[in-house]
């Protein structure tokens, strides 16, 4: 699984609009074009997945798991926080203060033709970030293919949460104007675990469309609209006191993307963009809440991205303006048992905004055949302002109601390849700013450790110092890479328990404030290797070990401890077999503090076959598999509150493309 | 052909677009306007209008408290008195609040008997803490003035109605020295999810031997701020779903240049909250009040000090 990118990039849309150059890259990019244009987000496992499903085939992410639905994607085990997930270069924030939506929910493994996933400040091309960044990249149609009408239907069923999903897509391509749209259904009901026991209040439906349109303007210039529309609805979190009602998501940006046949600058892209997201939980379901709490919702974003890719020779180099404005307001109402009673209201987000600018620059020389150098930096100005800061300020008496931060973030890297193997070091140095929740949140209910969180408006900005290398070989038959990463965070945000104050959300047990470490330290190390037994029998395996210790040397919460993944995969003509084993060791290194406790070891066992034909002019491909085969009872180190993951699941998808 | 097949896309785009606007336009919940909300529950009352006019011998006397009425608990009132539409400002006025129950037994509640003067604003001002509601009881001010080396004595009744602001509630009590005081809560009217400046006016009645006077005297009727006493503040809200909560970065309550005191009390959302008070005499003992339990126990109502005082916003 090597690094799940797809890349459709810049010359995407006017592929063909473009003239040839002679440089062996532009011939790459249309050849991956072309390539991507069939595929479709799908793992050697499944076809038929979820945008989650998809990512955590990263040996880079792992989940935190409320549900079935919405995982919390951790990027090098750093939560999203520390780590940047936009679509498209757009920024979006999700409108649940208990994280019941990242990003990754509003979208759908149909629209999306892949997900760029860069380390550290590797990835500050979008902001600033710590851990890196998740890009989702939409699906995006060339003008003036051969084949006109593209179209794909996928369905599928699964039987332990008899999960149903239907997903459809097309796209017009025309030598003015390209449509790509998908429509997409799921419903699943309460899933079982390795007991055969039913996890109640995990159920999920979630609807989800997508358009873009995209107009040439002339033969180097289109003008593209793109629009997602996303609903969920009565979505089950067994892991939480709570469940979701409604959340709507609304993403829209219109670019404008003009290419240059000649001089230094090769293409400028810029977009607008808009997204509001409202989010409406539930608790009216959970006869264990004596309370009554209405807890919505609402995160709005303005931007703008304007980008540069230049290019001359040996030197490469992408320049990118990024400014938006976030607005988030989450409420909390209680409800008295005495109805006629008067009801308790407070913002747990008091109308925060926050306005990013900031430019970023990544430039990348080829020093030789062998040997590349890549540079970068970006400078960001951060601004939060609290429109209804006295409610900051019970916890942070005379907290300031606006607050400006610089940004900076610098990365470096140097690879060489020699003959079969490859190297490579680098490191990187970057701020961020404290998140809505982190600065301003207000009695925010954490059902993992127990405790209402409390923001401060004046921690200080993070910050990271990294490095990272990396060293494979490769050769006709077998393929290794090894990766490690060292960051070093100075101020580290965490919740650390509040000698005042007391809890106000009925389940907690005390109030923690979210306060700075002097420092942690977090060390990934992931090892991936594939090799060719037979020329249609393929094996691959990785091995990612963590750790994360606070300044006393004490272990961070959400650290993966060793795990593991082996699969075999054989193609025999239009049949597929594939058969993997995936698992972790025992956590030894938990945070009791942060409410871990010691999670054991499981081993998965996985198989699926698929065939494949065709009909006419429509491929067809039918696939059956099994996850959790032995039906094992486990729940992982990221399973939040220690509920049980799903038990063995029968699934069955059928993908037509016409 | 091509072209059919480009409007069928754009119909696909019509549907898609009708499709969206419907799936936004469904109702939700609304987004909550946290400043109407405030004011739909504690009306903020800040102008002084007229509650009664009294003419006399040619002088004219207008008595103003907040909203033109007069409440139970703490009343800041201003009196004008003019001859001939000229404002005198040398009238040495006196107030004395008188209560008659249906026996015919008299009592009073904390004031201010000599009024100030204030000669920016031309009126006297005071306070009257009336502690019942006019109902079989009834209230009445007698007023003094002198002029002209002439001493003139007004009797007027007045209506105390409820207090509609739970934040301006009041307390009487007998403290633990045999002494009578009354907590009095002068501000905020209104307050906010916030840091807020708490002031509360403490009286104590000045006993004295009962002895046959002509009535009314105002010796038999004197009450007095009381002087460097602390009051102990620990807020909390009752309801039992929200298990005893309580707020942090509190203020005691210290007495102030203007006699009065204050503190901080901070809210930590709207709704029903009881302040639960110790007050302590100037040498530190305690007067009335007892400590709360600083459990957490969702469920159950919380327990309140002997000395507290219930507020809503």
């Amino acid at each position: 699984m090597r690094k799940i990118i797809v890349p459709i990039l810049f010359l995407g849309i006017l592929s063909q609009a473009q003239s040839i150059e002679e440089s062996k890259d532009s011939i790459h990019f249309l050849e991956e074009v072309k390539l991507s244009r069939q595929k479709k987000l799908e793992t050697d496992l499944k076809m038929n997945i979820s945008v989650d499903e998809y990512l955590s085939s990263s040996e880079n992410i792992s989940f935190i798991k409320r549900g079935a639905y919405a995982w919390e994607p951790l990027l090098n085990n750093m939560s999203t926080e520390r780590s940047m997930v936009t679509i498209d270069g757009m920024h979006i924030f999700g409108a649940c203060t208990d994280k019941m939506d990242p990003v990754t929910s509003y979208v759908e493994s149909n629209n999306l033709s892949g997900i760029d996933i860069k380390s550290g400040q590797a990835g500050n091309l979008h902001g600033s970030t710590i851990a890196g960044s998740i890009d989702l990249k939409r699906k995006n149609t060339p003008f003036g293919l051969s084949k006109k009408w593209n179209g794909a239907y996928q369905t599928g069923f699964e039987f332990n949460n008899k999960q149903v999903s239907n997903l459809g897509n097309f796209s017009y391509s025309g030598n003015k104007l390209v449509v790509d749209g998908s429509i997409a259904y799921r419903e699943a009901e309460n899933y079982k675990d390795g007991n055969n026991k039913e996890v109640n209040h995990s159920q999920y439906k979630k609807f989800n469309s997508s358009l873009g349109v995209a107009y040439k303007t002339s033969d180097l210039s289109s003008l593209r609209f793109d629009a997602i529309f996303d609903v969920a609805k009565d979505v089950g979190f067994p892991a939480l006191p709570m469940d979701l009602w409604l959340s709507r998501a609304l993403i829209t940006s219109v670019s404008y993307k003009k290419l240059f046949e000649k001089g230094i600058i090769k293409a400028w892209d810029t977009k607008v963009y808009f997204n509001a997201i409202e989010h409406y939980m539930d608790d009216t379901k959970r006869p264990e809440n004596l309370v009554h709490m209405d807890m919505p919702g609402w995160s709005t974003t303005y931007g703008l991205l304007s980008k540069i890719n230049l290019k001359k020779e040996h030197y490469s180099s992408e320049i990118q303006l990024n400014a938006y404005q976030n607005l988030s307001i989450a409420e909390m109402r209680m409800y008295p048992q005495d109805r006629s009673k008067r009801t308790m209201f407070a913002y747990s987000w008091p109308w925060v905004t926050t306005s990013f600018a900031g430019l970023s620059m990544n430039n990348s020389w080829e020093i030789s055949d062998r040997s590349q150098l890549n540079v970068g930096g970006s400078l960001g100005i951060n601004h939060n302002r609290s429109k209804y800061v006295e409610f900051n300020w019970i916890f942070h008496p005379g907290a300031p109601q606006e607050k400006t931060r610089v940004l900076p973030s610098l990365h470096a890297s140097y690879s060489l390849d020699i003959n079969q193997f490859n190297f490579s070091v680098g490191g990187g140095y970057g701020h961020r700013a404290p998140s809505v929740s982190e600065g301003y949140g207000y009695y925010i209910y954490n059902s993992f450790d127990r405790y209402d969180y409390i923001g401060n408006p004046n921690l200080k900005n993070e910050i990271s110092y990294e490095i990272n290398a990396s060293t494979g070989f490769k050769n006709d038959r077998l393929n290794v890479q090894a990766k490690v990463n060292y960051f070093y965070i100075e101020n580290y945000i965490i919740g650390r328990i509040l000698s005042m104050g007391s809890p106000m959300n009925y389940q907690s047990v005390g109030v923690k404030g979210y306060t700075s470490l002097d420092y942690a330290t977090l060390f990934n190390f992931s090892l991936n290797a594939d090799y060719m037994l037979m020329h249609n029998l393929h094996w691959n395996g990785t091995l990612t070990y963590a750790r994360g210790l606070d300044n006393k040397s004490g272990n961070l919460p959400f650290i993966r401890p060793l795990s593991y993944l082996t699969s075999l995969h054989y193609q025999h003509k239009n049949f597929g077999i594939m058969t993997s084993l995936n698992g972790d060791f025992e956590q030894q290194n938990f945070s009791p503090e942060y409410g871990e406790d010691k999670t054991s070891s499981y081993i998965i066992w996985n198989a699926s076959v698929d065939y494949a034909f065709s009909f006419n002019k429509t491929k067809l491909k039918l696939q059956v598999g099994a996850e959790n085969i032995l039906n094992e009872y486990y729940s992982t180190y990221a399973d939040w509150g220690n509920i049980p993951r799903m038990g063995r699941n029968i699934f069955t998808s059928l993908q037509i493309n016409f | 052909m091509k072209f059919i097949k480009i409007s069928c896309a754009l119909k696909l785009f019509n549907v898609l677009t009708l499709l969206f606007l419907f799936m936004i336009s469904s109702c939700t919940l609304d987004m909550t306007d946290y400043e109407a909300e405030r004011n739909d529950t504690v009306e903020e009352v800040v102008e002084f209008r007229e509650a009664i006019v009294i003419n006399q011998d040619n002088y004219k006397i207008s008595i103003e408290a907040l909203n033109g009425k007069f409440y139970k608990g703490y009343n800041e009132i201003r009196l004008k008195l003019s001859k001939n539409n000229l404002s005198i400002s040398d009238g040495k006025f006196t107030v004395l609040p008188i209560l008659t129950n249906e026996k015919g037994e008299h009592s009073s509640c904390p004031h201010l008997y000599y009024l100030n003067y204030n000669a920016t604003e031309n009126y006297y001002t005071g306070y009257v803490v009336f502690t019942e509601e006019s109902n079989i009881s009834n209230w009445k001010l007698y007023l003094n003035f002198s002029q002209d080396n002439k001493i003139y004595k007004i009797e007027q009744s007045i209506e105390v109605l409820k207090q509609p602001n739970m934040n301006l509630n009041m307390t009487s009590f007998t403290g633990k020295d045999g002494e009578q005081y009354i907590i009095a809560l002068i501000a905020p009217q209104k307050p906010k999810v916030a840091e807020n400046n708490l002031v509360a006016g403490i009286y104590k009645y000045n006993k004295i031997e009962k002895s046959e006077t002509t009535f009314p005297d105002p010796a038999q009727f004197s009450y007095s701020e009381v002087s460097n006493f602390t009051l102990a503040i620990d807020p909390r809200m009752p309801e039992p779903s929200m298990g005893n909560h309580s707020s942090p970065n509190n203020k005691d309550l210290v007495q102030g240049n203007d006699g009065l005191y204050h503190g901080v009390v901070n809210y930590t959302m709207t709704g029903n909250w009881t302040l639960n008070f110790i007050l302590y005499n100037q040498n530190g003992l305690i007067i009335k009040g007892t400590k709360v339990s600083t459990d957490f126990t969702p469920g159950i109502e919380g327990q309140k000090s002997e000395l507290h005082i219930n507020t809503l916003f």
